[in-house]
């Protein structure tokens, strides 16, 4: 367990899919090198095959013992899926005199899956009782990480100072058992440089009082940053105080620090007719249940006490939290938390090494990796 | 079918089968620049070359479920292994079997590398406390040289211009082609690396040129030739001044998604220079047989041991109590067996993450990190524990034809 523990919150009920977050983050940290097919942040449709596919079945976390479990790791093309482009150069060098049977612009692997390939397909039957959700997915930065009991080369650390669970690229030697170990399978192999990277909760802005790119830029405004023991921040409310956010699959054992508010907030189902079933779950609660366990059921009536509150009284601050009025108060970073941890641990910012095996102890000469020339 | 195969096992205690072999190292002219030699030079006819038996190591076990599956019923690999030596440096050929040939890709998230490495230990001078076989132990560094089987790769680096897929250039025709080779000259060919390490996990890599030299493996016919050259002294082992020195041996087969410590493994095998003096107590200790009796150490060890520890047909031991012992007699020396038994926090294997089975904590570690075992001492007197060692010494599977 870390000294202090950064945690993120989504309102499941603002989530429009749209996506913005995932690209947000892949076009700051995935869009090369190796990372192409990676989402450290996705949106999946629930119910739905998820990203990578089936993830819940692949194995990992903990038992109720709390002892790691086995796990698969993902195929690219047929679990995560290839991002395919259309090469300028197959069209530039077409032949268009010979009578090709297929146009020039092709793709450079026939798409055969790929994340969202069944976006907004959900279930039940149009209009009646069909329903789905979106889940936007980021590394949980877990408080006991089963991508880091994995690792056979103590590769994988969990910063002291903000709970962010990072790999030591110098360490790691791209032997994927923490993929096998993460029941989220939100640490990804990086075939290029045969190492295995993940969503680092953006740290470097982070570090300079920023919240993570996915939050900032947040269309729907669901997501709260903060630390979870500072009780001005609303990551702290809406976890503790409120208790209406809550961990996805607590049940793998890993202690995740991203919570959701679970989505409540779905129109009712129709009968044959088309009329409003009065009182009817759209979405089931088993359902929410095995997702985010047994507290669900309270964490629903509070959301729909509060909310009867507010609509009787003009009075929430729960509403009002939700409602989420300005990123000042959704995101309490406190920028010189980060400056003083510096100045007093003597450890400089920026510098995502693991120090157990950086002093030089085991090797006469620690360089880290250079730029090859 | 217990009792004919201790009978068996019988047979063979009091058989030479025992014997571990050594390694002889030929002396060739110091002219030769033993760092540039292939595993196909006309050099390696002059060697000798001994049969060193490479067992799955199953001391701990990983959580890839389809490596688990792939390799439960793992036999032990034969390695042909050859030494020269000059003033300069000595050279090892490693000849193995393996039927696939696998080579790590750079666009697959798994697919795994076929390998071979050596491993040397920092300090031999009193060969019945060599380092822990599984790389290393504390206070007892080993050097590794690993060399893998991969397609090109990439460090990671700062020519962001490069990291761009061919496909996102605006590129084409011969500026494409440009583009290909700058990135093909970033590239790292060859997996060849050297690591320090003091127990599971602590493999620290040497970063400096060292090692990057005196590496190469190829693949024909069913076999895989590798080669490994270490200079005679360097900053990290001196085998300069001795007659013989220990080192082992360690195979991957990518087919069976091998990698890390899912590998097969030697014990520690005496390497003698030819021509050199030295060394005799190490290579006696390393190929001498244990004068114990199998059949007494047997029953002694079931009933003493079986509860901590999986061996054998004795499996009631939690999974991650402690280090599992099927392959023990395989990789380990008789002094570490005899040693583990009486001390048994002279060496403490750092096995699992703590985090990963926290119930079965196989030690403790304090504020400073040093560990101490949860097993206490098992038997003192002489007699018993080379009883125990002999039998340990035939916990080991069958060589695969
Ligand atoms: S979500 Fe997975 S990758 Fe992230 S800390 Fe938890 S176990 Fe590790
Ligand atoms: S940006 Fe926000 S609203 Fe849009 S998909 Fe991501 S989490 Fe949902």
């Amino acid at each position: 367990m870390s000294k202090r523990q950064l945690a993120m919150v989504m309102d499941l009920n603002k989530c429009i899919g749209c996506q913005t977050c995932t690209v947000a983050c892949k076009t700051q940290w995935t869009n090369r090198n190796g990372r192409e097919y990676m989402y450290w942040n996705n949106v999946e449709t629930y119910p739905g095959t998820g990203y990578p596919k089936k993830w819940m079945d692949l194995g990992g976390g903990f038992d109720a013992a709390g002892d790691l479990q086995e796990g698969i790791i993902p195929n690219i093309e047929a679990d995560y899926g290839v991002p395919w482009d259309y090469s300028y150069d197959s069209l530039a060098t077409f032949d268009y005199t010979a009578g090709n049977e297929k146009a020039g612009l092709r793709p450079t692997s026939e798409p055969t899956w790929g994340p969202n390939w069944d976006e907004d397909e959900g279930t039940g039957n149009f209009p009646s009782d069909n329903y789905f959700f979106y889940i936007p997915r980021i590394c949980n930065h877990c408080t006991n990480p089963g991508c880091l009991s994995a690792c056979p080369r103590d590769a994988i650390f969990k910063r002291d100072q903000d709970g962010v669970v990072l790999v030591d690229l110098d360490r790691c030697q791209g032997y994927r058992y923490c993929i096998a170990g993460c029941p989220y399978k939100k640490i990804y192999f990086n075939p290029k440089i045969s190492k295995s990277e993940k969503c680092i909760l953006c740290f470097p802005r982070i570090e300079q009082g920023l919240p993570p790119a996915c939050a900032q830029q947040c269309v729907g405004r669901i997501r709260f940053v903060g630390f979870l023991d500072d009780e001005e921040s609303q990551v702290h409310k809406l976890v503790h105080k409120y208790k209406v956010a809550l961990p996805l699959r607590s049940d793998y054992g890993t202690q995740p620090n991203v919570y959701y508010v679970p989505p409540t907030e779905a129109p009712a189902k129709f009968d044959a007719e088309g009329k409003v079933i009065e009182g009817s779950q759209r979405v089931p609660t088993e359902e929410l249940e095995a997702l985010f366990g047994k507290d669900v059921h309270t964490a629903i009536k509070i959301l729909k006490d509060e909310k009867e509150k507010r609509a009787k009284t003009g009075e929430s601050e729960l509403m009002d939290l939700l409602i989420a009025y300005h990123h000042s108060d959704m995101f309490r970073l406190d920028n010189n938390y980060y400056q003083e941890f510096a100045k007093e641990s003597g450890k400089s910012l920026l510098a995502p090494i693991d120090e157990r095996y950086s002093s030089g102890k085991n090797t006469k000469e620690i360089t880290h990796f250079k730029v090859h020339a | 079918m217990i009792k004919k195969l201790t009978l068996g096992l019988m047979f063979f205690a009091t058989s030479s089968l025992f014997a571990e072999p050594a390694i002889t190292a030929i002396k060739v002219s110091n002219s030769i620049d033993l760092s540039k030699t292939k595993p196909n030079d006309a050099i390696w006819s002059r060697a000798k070359s001994s049969t060193i038996i490479c067992y799955p190591q199953t001391t701990i076990k990983f959580n890839d479920k389809k490596a688990n599956e792939l390799n439960a019923q793992n036999k032990a690999k034969a390695a042909n292994i050859s030494a020269i030596y000059n003033a300069n440096s000595l050279a090892f050929k490693i000849t193995w079997n393996d039927g696939t040939q696998n080579i790590q890709l750079p666009q697959k998230s798994d697919t795994y590398g076929d390998g071979v490495a050596v491993q040397f230990a920092q300090k031999f001078d009193d060969p019945k406390k060599l380092p822990y076989i599984g790389m290393g132990s504390k206070d007892r560094e080993v050097l590794i040289y690993l060399q893998k089987a991969v397609e090109k790769y990439f460090e990671p680096n700062k020519d962001i211009e490069h990291q761009v897929s061919r496909d996102n250039t605006n590129a084409f025709g011969n500026d494409l082609k440009k583009y290909d080779a700058a990135v093909k000259a970033l590239a790292i060919n060859e997996y060849h690396k050297v690591f320090v390490g003091e127990g599971f996990r602590s493999m620290t890599q040497v970063r400096s040129d060292y090692g990057k030299l005196g590496m190469d493996m190829s693949y024909k016919g069913g076999k895989w030739s590798a080669v490994f050259t270490k200079p005679m002294s360097d900053e990290y082992v001196d085998i300069s001044k001795v007659g013989a020195i220990p080192a082992s041996f360690a195979l991957w087969d990518g087919d069976k998604l091998g990698r890390d410590g899912l590998k097969y493994l030697s014990s520690w095998v005496a390497v003698k220079f030819q021509g050199k003096k030295g060394g005799d107590a190490l290579v006696d200790e390393l190929t001498s047989e244990p004068t114990g009796d199998v059949q007494a150490g047997e029953a002694q060890v079931k009933a003493m041991c079986a509860s901590c520890h999986r061996f054998a047909d004795q499996n009631a031991a939690p999974a991650a109590m402690g280090p599992a012992l099927y392959n023990i007699g395989g990789y380990s020396t008789s002094a570490y067996l005899a040693e583990s038994i009486k001390e048994p926090n002279a060496v403490v294997v750092p096995g699992y993450n703590r985090n990963a089975h926290k119930n079965f904590s196989w030690y403790s570690v304090d504020d400073n990190g040093t560990r101490t075992t949860t097993m206490p001492p098992m038997m003192s007197d002489d007699k018993s524990i080379a009883d125990a060692v002999a039998y340990l010494k035939t916990l080991k599977a069958e060589v695969e034809k």
